[in-house]
């Protein structure tokens, strides 16, 4: 993931003079993202920054009607022309910035997360939310409490395995890292978590063995 | 939710939960997924459980454990030793361990206090709990020494905890009972807290016919090391109420102490059927059982005399005068001769009168009788002893008895008397307990008040129908699957048993089955120390000032308080 602090906001370009302002307006900001594309079962949303979307696996909260909570498990930067792709120029990206600032503008990144549940005031619920996210609603990155709460039972890992779309087992290791990481690296709840999954593998002894460790750090 | 808190609130006053019952049968016991949070180590034959079905209690041991995988892969490919999380991570879900239990006794959840233990009729649910036992749970079952009755006697604890194992002293006393184990797996210490319990709650009064000589006074404990102690004997504990009877008077005195008699038998004491119970021994053949009835027809008490009086050659004129077949009767008076050598066979009634009737004196008396048989340890002495003085005293009993049923006074009741026969399949063998008075005592059970004691360390030699009449079995390790069938003989439902026996440790554990105990449990036996001497009434070992405190208490019981 890159490094360089990307300084402008994607609609900076249409905010002439104002974009100093903004840029403060910016700082105070907390989201990472905001929901372009909504469904059931998954949502797309753009970065807010360039390069500065959640890692895969990274759990994300959508403030939306009722907080939804989401999986990262595609992130994607692309031009934001359908028909334009980006051209090798053969500089590094400093020189670009110095030459050619204009280029970055015509990129953003986005990502892709996946619905594994909600938070209603009784608490997170793993259950698909009624509604999906709305557009435009912003996405944070949760916090180690948000995380903690929400990963106290395994059902997400359910979630994770029944999708069909993404790497489910690269993204059971992903997700499973960062909840332990939540967890204080506990291993106790390693082994609670391994022993479900366990059980939703089934037969499958190698695929187990594998996650179980490479998921240990 | 509710029955939920319910469960958890009893959690809190059980013990541990250690599993949940998965599978099983009425018939064939039940087997219960163990907790991946426990260890399989810590599940040992034997062990005390309980699981809580939804209206009942089931108290119920431990008696097999199996390692399981439901998945071949897993133990194809087992995880490497330094891979201990994934091992953590197996274990319990596609490795997990079963442990089979078998149900003893089922007691209603909100039993009222009168409502006790039952027979198991029935089988908890899928996934109902199984908890170790706590201390409640066992007092519910066996009872707790120092009721009212005062017939609940601790003879140890459940495996792995503190709580007293009770038995039944009165249901005890009243049927025979058998103390089986291996040789050197702690019979006499069993048989001497069986007998202690007996003397000390008054429940019957005792004959014993003490082989090794240790039951009365001091016995050597086997440590196992050079530096053998003595333990106290049953003199040394109840004092006034134990007598001591000696065969051989000089090793008694040896060994420090006075018998309260000497024991001898005269001649004509001795039966022909007293003769033929030693078969065995002195191999005789069964026409010389015959040729001494023929002796006996003509001199009848006075036939062991006369034969013997009768020197080599006279014998096969005596048996032409008689009738007899001369060579039958020249071995069997050859044999006999053997008697002669015993030096408590005397020719006419002691001075002292009959031993037989002071036994019996003491008896009545409530004095329990230890008869020693100090270097007279050859089988053949044995055997004959307890022979004559068993059957004289079962007549006596038969007799008293009967008097009872036709009175049916209170005060004509027998005292209950058990008596103790040590290697006792040399008198109950099957051929054995036709002729001998044990065979019969066995059989006729408590209907003249007299029970058996058996201890033996080779129950397989003992016949099925006096063994399938013994009420308690305490029993020791056995190895030998026949004496391990033996001993579980009559009694329901020993598949999960046989386990038990065989994993018994060599020393101070034992299974105690049967009428005495509401349920089979094995047991860490009781220690044979300074605690039980006290707890038994003997006062030397105590402190000073705690013994004038209990001598005090007594004499003013006994006196008033002036």
């Amino acid at each position: 993931m890159s490094t360089i602090e990307e300084p402008q906001n994607p609609l900076s370009r249409f905010l002439g003079d104002e974009a100093g302002a903004i840029g403060a307006w910016d700082a105070q900001k907390t989201h990472v993202g905001e929901v372009v594309e909504s469904s059931t079962t998954e949502l797309v949303a753009e970065a807010r920054q360039l390069h500065g979307a959640p890692s895969f696996g990274q759990f994300v909260r959508v403030d939306s009607e009722v907080p939804i909570i989401g999986i990262v498990f595609n992130v994607f930067t692309h031009s934001i022309e359908p028909n334009r792709r980006p051209t090798a120029y053969g500089k590094t990206e400093d020189e670009l910035r110095l030459e050619q600032p204009q280029i970055f503008e015509l990129l953003r990144t986005e990502f892709q997360a996946l619905v594994i549940g909600y938070v209603d005031e009784t608490g997170p619920v793993q259950v698909l939310p009624p509604q999906p996210a709305r557009i435009h609603s912003f996405v944070h990155v949760c916090s180690d409490d948000d995380v903690r709460a929400f990963t106290q039972t395994d059902d997400y890992l359910r979630s994770i395995l029944n999708t069909s779309k993404v790497p489910t087992d690269e993204l059971l290791i992903a997700a499973l890292r960062q909840t332990l990481r939540a967890h204080g690296g506990d291993r106790s709840y390693l082994v609670r978590m391994g022993k479900e999954l366990s059980r939703l593998l089934g037969d499958d002894y190698d695929r187990l063995s594998s996650i179980v460790r490479r998921a240990a750090y | 939710m509710a029955k939920k808190g319910n469960k958890g609130v009893q959690r809190s006053v059980r013990g541990q939960e250690i599993g949940v019952i998965t599978r099983g049968s009425l018939v064939e016991g039940l087997e219960m997924k163990l907790d991946a949070s426990q260890n399989i180590e810590d599940m040992k034959a034997g062990k005390f459980v309980v699981i809580e079905g939804d209206k009942n209690d089931f108290f119920s041991m431990v008696t097999d454990m199996r390692l399981d995988a439901n998945n071949q892969d897993v133990l194809l490919h087992p995880p490497r030793q330094e891979d201990e999380l994934l091992r953590q991570v197996l274990s319990g879900t596609s490795t997990y361990n079963i442990v089979s239990l078998r149900p003893m006794l089922m007691m209603p959840k909100n039993a009222d206090g009168d409502e006790g233990p039952r027979p198991v009729k029935a089988i908890p649910s899928h996934f109902s709990q199984v908890q170790e036992a706590m201390e409640d749970d066992v007092a519910k079952i066996f009872g707790r020494e120092g009721d009212e009755q005062g017939k609940y006697f601790s003879i140890g604890s459940p495996l792995d905890m503190d709580t007293p194992v009770c038995i039944d002293m009165v249901r005890f006393a009243e049927r025979s009972n058998g103390i089986f184990g291996k040789t050197g797996t702690g019979k006499s210490f069993l048989t001497r807290l069986a007998l202690c319990g007996l003397i000390h709650f008054d429940k019957a009064v005792n004959l014993i016919f003490d082989m090794h000589n240790e039951y009365g006074f001091k016995a050597m404990k086997e440590t196992g090391q050079s530096n053998s102690t003595f333990v106290k004997g049953l003199k040394q504990l109840f004092g006034e109420r134990v007598a001591i009877f000696s065969l051989d008077p000089q090793s008694t005195r040896a060994r420090g102490v006075q018998p309260d008699h000497e024991v001898y038998i005269s001649y004509d004491q001795v039966t022909v059927d007293d003769v033929a119970t030693l078969q065995d021994e002195l191999k005789l053949n069964p026409t010389a059982v015959e040729s001494a009835y023929l002796v006996y027809a003509l001199y009848k008490d006075r036939w062991l005399r006369t034969l013997l009086a009768q020197e080599g050659p006279d014998v096969e004129e005596f048996a032409k005068e008689i009738g007899a077949h001369p060579g039958s009767l020249v071995a069997l008076h050859r044999k006999l001769k053997r008697l002669e050598n015993f030096p408590f066979m005397v020719q006419k009634g002691h001075a002292d009168g009959d031993v037989v009737d002071r036994i019996m004196e003491y008896l009545d008396r409530g004095i329990n009788v230890v008869l020693e048989f100090g270097q007279q340890t050859s089988m053949l002495c044995y055997l004959l002893v307890a022979n004559i003085i068993s059957r004289r005293i079962h007549e006596m009993y038969v007799k008293k008895s009967e008097r009872f049923y036709s009175t049916q006074k209170p005060e004509d009741q027998p005292r209950q008397l058990m008596i103790t026969i040590e290697e006792a399949h040399k008198f109950l063998n099957p051929s054995a307990a036709k002729q001998t008075i044990f065979g019969t005592i066995a059989r006729e059970m408590r209907k003249y008040y007299v029970s058996l004691l058996v201890v033996d360390q080779r129950p397989s030699g003992i016949d099925d129908e006096v063994l399938s009449q013994i009420g308690t079995r305490i029993t020791a390790l056995l190895n030998d699957e026949k004496d391990i069938q033996a001993v579980l003989t009559g009694v329901s439902g020993t598949d999960g048993l046989r386990s038990v026996l065989a994993s018994l440790d060599s020393k101070q554990q034992a299974l105690v089955i049967g009428h005495a105990v509401p349920m089979p449990v094995v047991i860490k036996t009781r220690e044979y120390g300074a605690q039980f001497y006290r707890d038994m009434g003997c006062l030397d070992d105590m402190p000073a000032g705690e013994r004038r405190a209990q001598v005090q208490k007594k004499t003013s019981a006994l006196y008033g308080d002036n």
